[in-house]
């Protein structure tokens, strides 16, 4: 094994990382569905015709909420963009799992390389940016006023994964085919670097990233990012 | 401090109400404050404690104490408090008070969380304090004394309303026309307020369209929901259901009140497990159908004078009655102009929640009605018509303050004088 021991305890808390998320997650739902609902539908009018439109209409408010645009431009503005890139970076680490041969097929490797690079970058840029903004408006009045030190961990550890992110992205010299075998070295249980990783200083930068991912993760479940799933039930009550 | 028995108290009271809705609003929200310019209070104040999302925090805060594994742990990091923590109840007490029940946050808000809703439990922790609004316990006694004493209260009643009986006679050119009381096996029961402002205009249109109606010797307003005591706002609704199940009426009509339409029609459900067993409708529901139906007949454009209309939050956003009264305006008059926003973005006018009843509100609510005033002023309408109580004493506050120079009309009221005879 050639894993200095932070990274090594780094990707062993990946394993509870997971455990944890999945658990409170499970948790949260079981207490959610548990709880009594109230009797009566207090949904705003005017409610939808039918259960195709309510449907319809869930959907819409969760996913673009176009009523906050009128009320805040910005902040629909960069939770859109954020939101966003957030999702396409999320969905860009599936490259870790497995290539996506089926684009590398079609375009060629070293087009989905640039694709990646340039793509994944601009995405962690605009996340940083987004950030900046969300952590610049919690130090303004009146949203200092109403923000507690929750809402500055979850900022701050989520500029820690996006910066360090782009550190990789745009400083590091290691391939993806390396970031690939480290991750997959975890996903078999058998957490190791390959020689280019254990060679790299990029490697401090790696497990930082993990690690702050790992302490998100873990918080996740505990924090009012639950929204993940809650806001399609609380949409779906003003819709009743 | 509070003695331990009373924490615990407050402490159940909480755990009591917690249900599924309030488990997603207290969890979820992002704190954004997307709803602050929402509020109409927060808006015109520029004090964060009116921030819809600072209201709602106080009872997170008390929730992450007691019921979150991590809060109780690091209370810090969601500043959980202690039930009891004086601050914290002084400003809850102010915040959830002052809140008119608009839901305009709720509209705006992008996980639709709704204040009203957490503030209600707010309230039932300040009642198991002892440290609810006196005057609205007051007037929620009151008429639960009234209820108790009916008798009393019927001779002067009724007194009252052969007096005006003459009026609607003349008005109508019917010399039959009365206003009955307690007569049974009639279709409908009218519930009014007190004060025959509420009554006359409506007695006027019902023996116009020759309805089989009679009138509830109770008022619809009910001061047990906007103080927060189920218990109470039950029995003073308890009043009308066994009046109109005494009666045998099919239908009861509750009168231009927001508050009161939704209490009969959602409320009374929520606290009592079952739907009351009649139909309930809404005045201006009523009107406009009997104009539709050509049970009455009004008379187009009696003037020129520019007429608006103010959405009551409880009869458009929470009530579900858009088109019903502009229907009616329409078929009064050609010169009927909008406010903007109008229908489910309607700003509140600033006195709702009770707050029209409680002096020590008044100068907050006329300053935090700068919006609706404003916004009336723009149209330069000489006529404004609200089917609320409440919205209409608020606007007649509006109208004197900010020199509005119109009239505030109710929607019977204006029907009734422009009623074809
Ligand atoms: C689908 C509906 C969603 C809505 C309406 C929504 C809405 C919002 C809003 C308004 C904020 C602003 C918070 C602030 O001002 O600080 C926010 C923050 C955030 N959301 Fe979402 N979100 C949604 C889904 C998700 C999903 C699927 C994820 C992730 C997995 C997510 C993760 C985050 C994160 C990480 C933040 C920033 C943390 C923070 O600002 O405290 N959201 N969201
Ligand atoms: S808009 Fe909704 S999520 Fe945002 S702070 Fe207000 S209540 Fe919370
Ligand atoms: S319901 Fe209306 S008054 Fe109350 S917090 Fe929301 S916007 Fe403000």
């Amino acid at each position: 094994m050639n894993m200095d021991p932070f990274s090594f305890i780094v990707a062993i808390l990946v394993y509870v990382a997971v455990i944890v998320f999945v658990a409170g997650m499970t948790f949260k739902i079981i207490v959610w569905a548990k709880s009594p609902r109230m009797k009566i539908n207090l949904g705003i009018y005017p409610k939808p015709r039918n259960g195709f439109v309510r449907f319809f209409r869930i959907i819409r408010d969760s996913f673009i909420f176009p009523q906050t645009l009128e009320v805040d431009r910005w902040m629909w503005v960069f939770a859109m963009l954020f939101h966003a890139a957030l999702f396409v970076a999320l969905f860009g680490h599936f490259r870790l799992v497995r290539e996506f041969t089926f684009v590398s097929n079609v375009i060629g490797q070293d087009n989905l390389n640039t694709l990646g690079a340039v793509g994944g970058g601009t995405m962690g840029i605009i996340m940083l940016i987004a950030l900046g903004y969300y952590l610049f408006r919690r130090f303004a009045s009146p949203y200092k006023d109403i923000s507690v030190p929750e809402d500055f961990i979850l900022i701050i550890l989520l500029a820690g994964i996006v910066g360090l992110g782009d550190h990789m992205r745009f400083f590091g010299a290691v391939h993806t085919e390396d970031y690939r075998e480290y991750f997959q070295s975890i996903m078999r249980f058998k957490p190791a670097f390959n020689e280019a990783l254990a060679q790299s200083q990029t490697r401090w930068v790696l497990s930082w990233h993990v690690l702050f991912v790992n302490l998100f993760v873990i918080y996740f479940p505990f924090s009012k990012l639950v929204h993940l799933i809650g806001t399609f039930f609380a949409n779906k009550v003003r819709s009743e | 401090m509070l003695d331990i028995e009373k924490k615990e108290l407050m402490i159940q009271t909480l755990k009591n109400k917690v249900n599924k809705q309030l488990l997603y609003y207290l969890d979820v929200c992002a704190r954004c404050a997307i709803c602050r310019d929402a509020c109409h209070q927060y808006k015109v104040t520029r004090d964060p404690k009116y921030i819809p999302a600072y209201r709602a925090e106080l009872i997170r805060r008390l929730y992450k104490k007691y019921f979150s594994v991590l809060g109780k742990l690091f209370p810090k990091i969601y500043e959980a408090k202690d039930i009891d923590d004086e601050f914290l109840l002084s400003e809850l007490y102010q915040v959830t008070y002052a809140c008119t029940g608009c839901r305009r946050c709720m509209y705006y808000c992008p996980f639709s969380i709704d204040t009203l809703h957490i503030l209600s439990v707010a309230k039932a922790i300040l009642l198991s304090a002892g440290m609810e609004n006196q005057i609205l316990r007051e007037l929620s006694d009151a008429a639960i004394m009234k209820g108790e004493n009916i008798e009393l209260f019927k001779d002067i009643f009724v007194t009252m309303l052969k007096e005006s009986e003459p009026e609607i006679r003349e008005k109508i050119k019917d010399k039959n026309a009365q206003i009955p009381i307690d007569k049974k096996n009639a279709d409908v029961l009218y519930v009014a307020l007190s004060g025959m402002h509420s009554i006359l205009p409506a007695a006027i249109i019902f023996d116009k369209a020759k309805i089989n109606w009679t009138l509830s010797m109770f008022e619809a307003a009910n001061y047990g929901y906007f103080l927060g005591d189920s218990q109470k706002a039950k029995t003073i609704a308890d009043r009308i259901v066994s009046e109109a199940k005494r009666l045998n009426v099919k239908e009861v009509i509750i009168t231009e009140c927001g508050h009161a339409y939704r209490v009969m029609n959602f409320f009374y459900e929520a606290w009592t497990g079952q739907k009351p067993p009649f139909k309930v409708s809404a005045l201006i529901d009523s009107i406009s159908r009997y104009i539709k139906d050509g049970l009455i007949e009004v008379n187009k454009n009696p003037s020129s004078e520019i007429v608006t209309y103010h959405d009551p939050c409880q009869v458009g956003r929470n009530g579900g009655f858009f088109e019903e009264p502009r229907y009616v305006i329409n078929a009064i008059t050609d010169n009927f102009r909008e406010l903007t926003p109008n229908r489910t973005k309607s700003w509140c006018c600033g006195g709702g929640g009770g707050l029209v009843a409680i002096p020590e509100m008044d100068e907050f609510r006329i300053k935090t009605g700068e919006i609706k005033a404003n916004q009336i002023k723009e149209t330069e309408a000489r006529i404004i018509i609200s089917p609320c109580e409440n919205c209409r004493l608020q606007l007649d506050s509006l109208n004197e303050k900010y020199g509005m120079d119109i009239k505030v009309k109710s929607m019977m009221e204006f029907v009734a004088e422009n009623l074809k005879v």
